[in-house]
């Protein structure tokens, strides 16, 4: 299958570098259309919006987001990347997704994750206690109701359904569900035993760090009686496509430091990234998607020699990357980078998601 | 042992639970580690009698003894249970940097010669990796101590490598097989030997 390519974004309210000034909440919000709009344009396969409970993002509702964003594209696939689906009720996601799959001509899809940030659970009243056994439930609602419709199922966390009729259904015959997985053995493990298409994020750290990820993926898929060579695996990895590769590092780094510092703490707080690390994650044997729309090229088909990849979504602006900067970077994906990536990979077999 | 034990006499296996959670992975772990060693002894083995001790769980009787004598009978008989075992499974999470609090507690008051010598399976949970360790660095010296047999393998697992309290990771129960193969032949020798010992 040719490999996707395309855009996330967690809509991100980062403060101005030079003079310390946050961006107006409805700002963002504009730029992330915006940024899908461009994304389309260029010819990109995949918008993707991430959901983040806290007023640093603009993404706590990726599904109204997503919304907008189909009526602002033509042909561009809309994802979550991921719906926090432990604190989230299944039946609401599915009219949500689905109400974006008529608007948008079935375009929507769902990347369904435990989450990396925890708000989402005292808001909701969830109990993080429950965090593992939350997200296996509710993913189990969502694919049965995916898969008929009315349905009967009863669980733990919320009221049983009886003969529910749950509406509208999707475009299509069906809305693609991917699992994301930061890289923990048994989310890979249990993704694999539902048969489910698998979304990667890499933050930093060498390319070859989710082999064993996708061994296990592959190998539970296939005790489970699923075809796993056939399942589509995605991966997401910060990046940014510069005219030259010292244009794209020296335009990415101070951002993404600065999105590092706000929000990967470590002894309770930020860190930062010297530029000499950045520039090693940068190297060719690491996971920045940055560089020249030739290095990008390269590091894409590298990825998808070792991983057999579907999809890359190319988290892009993080920490606050000027909107002028950031559509540059997202039309050269587009009009550079994708099309010879798409090419190159164009001979292996096709995989629906 | 100086008398003769029939086949039927099963092998008790006392677990020392160190987590203070009532469903914890640590007891996900044991679970497996339990239920492989009934595969390993195989169908025509003895039975395994298991008991579990857990730590957080015996009360103010356990928390408030300062030492042996200060304990209730449920908690003397907790004790006991653990000394005469044929197999301990000591089982702990990492709590700052080593075995938890309790799980400590509980071993200041087992007689100092009562584990000599007996098969002693190490297994511990950690939020990561980084912890494993702690096997080798905390709790094997505590079984030093004791002049117990600890098994040559034990048996580390991490977070990510549960669902909930489901152990997932096929690499940890490829150790866990390793272990308790050892394990098995140890328990099988030392029932060999007392149906072979003299009477009287």
């Amino acid at each position: 299958m040719t490999v996707e390519i395309g855009i996330l974004t967690f809509g991100e309210i980062t403060a101005d570098r030079t003079t310390g000034a946050l961006p107006s909440p409805q700002r963002r919000m504009r730029e992330t259309i915006e940024m899908a709009q461009v994304a389309d344009q260029v010819g990109l396969d995949v918008f993707g919006v991430g959901e983040h409970h806290r007023t640093d993002f603009v993404g706590s509702a990726p599904s109204i987001v997503l919304a907008a964003a189909a009526q602002a594209t033509e042909r561009i696939r809309l994802t979550s990347g991921v719906t926090v689906l432990g604190s989230e009720d299944p039946v609401r996601v599915w009219e949500q997704f689905a109400t974006i799959d008529l608007l948008s001509g079935g375009r929507a899809e769902i990347i369904a994750g435990r989450g990396s940030y925890t708000e989402s659970f005292p808001l909701f009243g969830y109990d993080l206690q429950d965090y593992a056994d939350l997200f296996r439930e509710k993913l189990d609602l969502l694919l049965k109701i995916r898969e008929r419709n009315p349905l009967t199922w009863s669980g733990r966390f919320r009221a049983p359904l009886v003969d529910a009729d749950i509406a509208p259904r999707a475009a299509g015959d069906t809305l693609p569900i991917w699992v994301g997985v930061g890289g923990t053995p048994a989310s890979a493990i249990s993704t694999g035993r539902l048969g489910l298409p698998m979304m990667l994020a890499l933050l930093l750290g060498p390319i070859t760090a989710h082999e064993r990820t996708v061994d296990l993926y592959r190998s539970a898929a296939a005790e489970a009686g699923h075809d796993a060579a056939a399942l589509p695996i995605g991966i997401t990895a910060h990046g940014y496509v510069g005219r030259t590769s010292r244009h794209a590092r020296d335009t990415m780094y101070p951002y993404f430091a600065r999105g590092m510092m706000d929000n990967n703490h470590q002894r309770g707080r930020g860190f930062q990234m010297p530029r000499a690390a950045f520039d090693a994650q940068a190297s060719p044997a690491a996971g920045l998607l940055v560089g020249s729309p030739q290095e990008l090229v390269d590091k894409l088909l590298r990825f998808h020699e070792r991983y057999g990849l579907n999809r890359v979504l190319v988290h892009i602006g993080f920490g606050g990357m000027p909107q002028k900067e950031l559509l540059e970077g997202i039309e050269r994906l587009g009009t550079e980078v994708a099309p010879v990536v798409r090419r190159e990979t164009a001979a292996t077999p096709e995989v629906p998601a | 042992m100086s008398q003769v034990v029939p086949a039927a006499v099963p092998f008790r296996v006392a677990v020392v639970n160190g987590s203070p959670s009532e469903r914890s992975k640590t007891m996900g772990l044991v679970d497996v580690i339990v239920a492989t060693l009934r595969d390993v002894l195989g169908a025509e083995s003895r039975p395994i009698e298991e008991t579990r001790i857990d730590v957080y769980r015996l009360g103010p009787g356990f928390t408030g003894a300062l030492d042996r004598e200060g304990v209730t009978p449920e908690v003397e008989a907790a004790l006991r249970r653990a000394e005469e075992a044929d197999l301990l499974i000591a089982a702990t999470p990492v709590f700052r940097g080593s075995y938890t609090g309790m799980f400590k507690h509980f071993f200041d008051l087992v007689d100092q010669y009562a584990l000599a010598n007996k098969p002693v399976l190490l297994a511990a949970t950690g939020g990561g990796d980084h912890h494993a360790l702690v096997l080798e660095h905390a709790l094997r010296p505590l079984f030093g101590f004791f002049q117990a047999m600890t098994v040559p393998v034990a048996i580390f697992a991490s977070s990510g490598d549960f669902d909930g309290t489901t152990l997932l990771n096929p690499r940890v129960y490829g150790r866990i097989e390793t272990a308790l193969t050892d394990v098995a032949d140890i328990l099988k020798e030392r029932a060999a030997g007392e149906r072979t010992a003299p009477v009287g």
